[in-house]
């Protein structure tokens, strides 16, 4: 140490010097700190106007984000709305071309006529598929594809679709077999429309891409790790195959394997995706096992629920059945489309044939309804002057204030989708058939719904 | 140069020599500031040389002794200062390395105007260490003196060499540390 601590011992009073230096000292850093605090300020201020600027710019980019927000939700609102309507104004003449052609068949035709009207109806089934096909994926983009989970024999499901499909097989030369395993043989719950849908897809295709050999559909039932159960459609053919480039593309909507397969077979390539959907939206998959040239297996996976003890599927009603049963009925129709009221009584002439009355509008209905003695109303659902639901209404009211016995009133209505059949039913109807009128459809429901009255209303 | 340094000077001074004599020596000395010093100021670095060799004549000591002298002081009120400079450090190896890259990088961001030394390292081996200090200030033996410090703090008995290598206005001292065995 050069410079030694021990002199270093302060002195009680300080020289004017060593004040004036201090001062200086001390007025320079004021005078610095002053500059500096100044500058600190500004820039501040500074932060401060960026920042309100900032959330100014925050707050109208969320408002256009929220208002783009809306106007997109609206246009797809807007599509769904279209879709929606265009598909029941469709089916509404088509209810008239399918109905009149089935009246036609029954009116006793020469062979060559009536392949011609076999024709007709071919065609115009092929263009309701189409239409419900473009209204599933709507739906399924909307995210407002329903299902029901009601009774079903898994062996019901075989008979269709060999009902369905053996006819086509064969016209092509291919052996058809549809097997189901041990498990299979039993009662589900789910809906019956969607897994012959699928399954019904599955085997159209195998058979429209087979030319030799054969298409096979298996049904099996198993359990899954976590104790529900899962509903295996295994659809095999020994047709062309698919190669695994084009495998990935097979389940997008509007696709095919090639485009030239569109022009040779038709269809609108939205089979498969509506099948994949349907079987993601039950919580399962679809997959396919192909190499080109050595056929193709698809197997979908649909996550179905168990039956419970007291589920008793309907079982399937034989035509002559049900056309006993309606001999002699007095029904009453209230329909209000010219073309609708004709198929309604040539669908019916065959089953029975029952007394039919048509009304055309829900008020008329109610008043023929006092007037007359029925056994069962078939009710349209829109229709001038009072509609079908408020008819049906003020039938069960009067019903209630006279202690009446409930009259059997199937809805017949081409808005079919889940939750319209469960306003319909909640709405005190009995039954539901849905347009364009199937003949078994109809004398099925017709006859469920006496079944139901005579049981008291449920 | 920043005011801390010339406030600390003159602190050094009067913790050794008392009010007195540090009043006295500034009072004899030529000074555009006249002695007067605060932290937050800037002042010509010329000022703290002048100051320096008024208290090696007042004393009869080598101005080299004395900025090594106050480089040591310096480096205690660092370690006073500024522990966070010092944390994950663990020798003065380490600290030395870090005064480049770490250290003057901080004082940037606070004085974005400040005109630092470089300090380039290099580690020779497993136990030797060169450092170079260069700038256009002559306080190359400050350095020697925060070097030597910076050993003491981390109990680390090391051999310093310095080789003076300052020529036309530009000063520059290499540094060599050699762990002891």
């Amino acid at each position: 140490m050069f410079l030694r601590d021990d002199l270093a011992a302060p002195t009680e009073t300080v020289s004017r010097r060593r004040y004036n230096r201090q001062m200086r000292a001390r007025e320079e850093a004021e005078h610095l700190l002053e500059a500096k605090s100044r500058e600190l300020y500004e820039a501040n201020q500074r932060l401060q106007k960026l920042l309100d600027t900032l959330e100014t710019a925050v707050k109208e980019r969320t408002q256009e984000l929220e208002e783009a927000r809306v106007v997109a939700e609206s246009a797809n609102e807007a599509k769904s709305v279209f879709l929606a309507t265009m598909s029941h104004e469709i089916r509404t003449p088509l209810n008239g071309i399918l109905g009149m052609a089935q009246a036609l068949r029954d009116s006793g035709l020469s062979e060559d006529q009536g392949q011609l009207v076999q024709i007709l109806q071919d065609s115009g089934g092929l263009l309701l598929s189409l239409i419900n096909d473009v209204l599933d994926i709507s739906k399924i983009e909307a995210g407002k594809l329903e299902f029901e989970a009601i009774p079903y024999d898994l062996r019901q499901l075989g008979d269709a679709m060999l009902q369905h499909f053996r006819l086509r097989a064969e016209e092509k030369g291919l052996a058809f077999h549809v097997s189901l395993s041990e498990a299979a043989q039993a009662t589900i719950r789910a809906d019956p429309m969607r897994l012959q849908q699928v399954a019904g897809n599955l085997l159209s295709n195998a058979i429209k891409f087979t030319d030799i050999g054969s298409v096979s559909l298996h049904i099996d039932l198993r359990e899954t790790l976590a104790g529900g159960s899962v509903l295996v459609l295994r659809v095999k053919d020994t047709g062309r195959g698919i190669s695994r480039s084009q495998q990935p593309r097979l389940f997008q909507r509007f696709s095919q394997a090639n485009a030239s397969i569109t022009r040779m077979h038709g269809g609108t390539g939205l089979g498969l995706a509506i099948s994949r959907h349907i079987c993601e939206l039950t919580g399962g998959s679809i997959k396919l096992r192909s190499e080109e040239g050595q056929g193709a297996e698809f197997q979908a996976n649909l996550l179905v629920e168990k039956a419970q003890s007291h589920d008793d599927a309907p079982g399937h009603i034989a035509e002559g059945d049900q056309a006993a049963s309606l001999a002699g009925l007095r029904i009453l129709a209230a329909e209000d489309n010219r073309t609708n009221q004709i198929v309604l009584k040539h669908m019916l002439k065959k089953a029975g044939p029952p007394k039919l009355t048509i009304v055309d509008d829900g008020e008329k209905a109610v008043q023929e309804w006092q007037r007359g003695r029925y056994d069962m109303i078939l009710m349209d659902i829109n229709m001038p002057v009072m509609d079908g639901m408020e008819a049906t209404r003020r039938i069960r009211e009067l019903e209630h204030e006279n202690m009446l016995e409930p009259i059997p009133i199937i809805a017949v209505s081409a808005n079919a989708m889940v939750h319209q059949v469960a306003g319909y039913l909640n709405g005190g109807m009995t039954g539901h058939v849905p347009k364009p009128i199937s003949r078994d459809k109809l004398v099925g429901a017709m006859k469920t719904a006496l079944a139901k009255c005579q049981r008291g209303l449920d | 140069m920043k005011g801390i340094v010339f406030v600390e000077l003159v602190r050094m001074a009067e913790s050794a020599l008392g009010e007195d004599v540090v009043d006295e020596i500034l009072d004899e000395t030529e000074l555009e500031t006249d002695g007067a010093f605060s932290v937050v100021g800037n002042y010509p670095c010329r000022e703290l040389l002048t100051i320096v060799e008024a208290i090696g004549a007042r004393v009869k000591v080598p101005v080299e002794d004395l900025h090594e002298q106050f480089g040591q002081w310096m480096f205690a009120r660092f370690v006073e200062s500024y522990p966070v400079f010092f944390e994950g450090k663990t020798d003065g190896f380490d600290m030395l390395e870090s005064i480049e890259d770490e250290v003057h990088v901080e004082v940037r961001k606070l004085y974005p105007e400040v005109e630092l030394p470089s300090f380039t390292t290099e580690r020779l081996s497993v136990d030797q260490f060169k450092m170079v200090y260069d700038s256009e200030r002559p306080l190359q033996h400050f350095c020697k003196g925060m070097i030597q410090s910076c050993m003491e703090h981390f109990q680390q008995e090391v051999d310093l060499q310095m080789v003076d290598r300052s020529q036309g206005g530009r000063f520059t001292a290499e540094f060599t540390l050699q762990k002891a065995a």
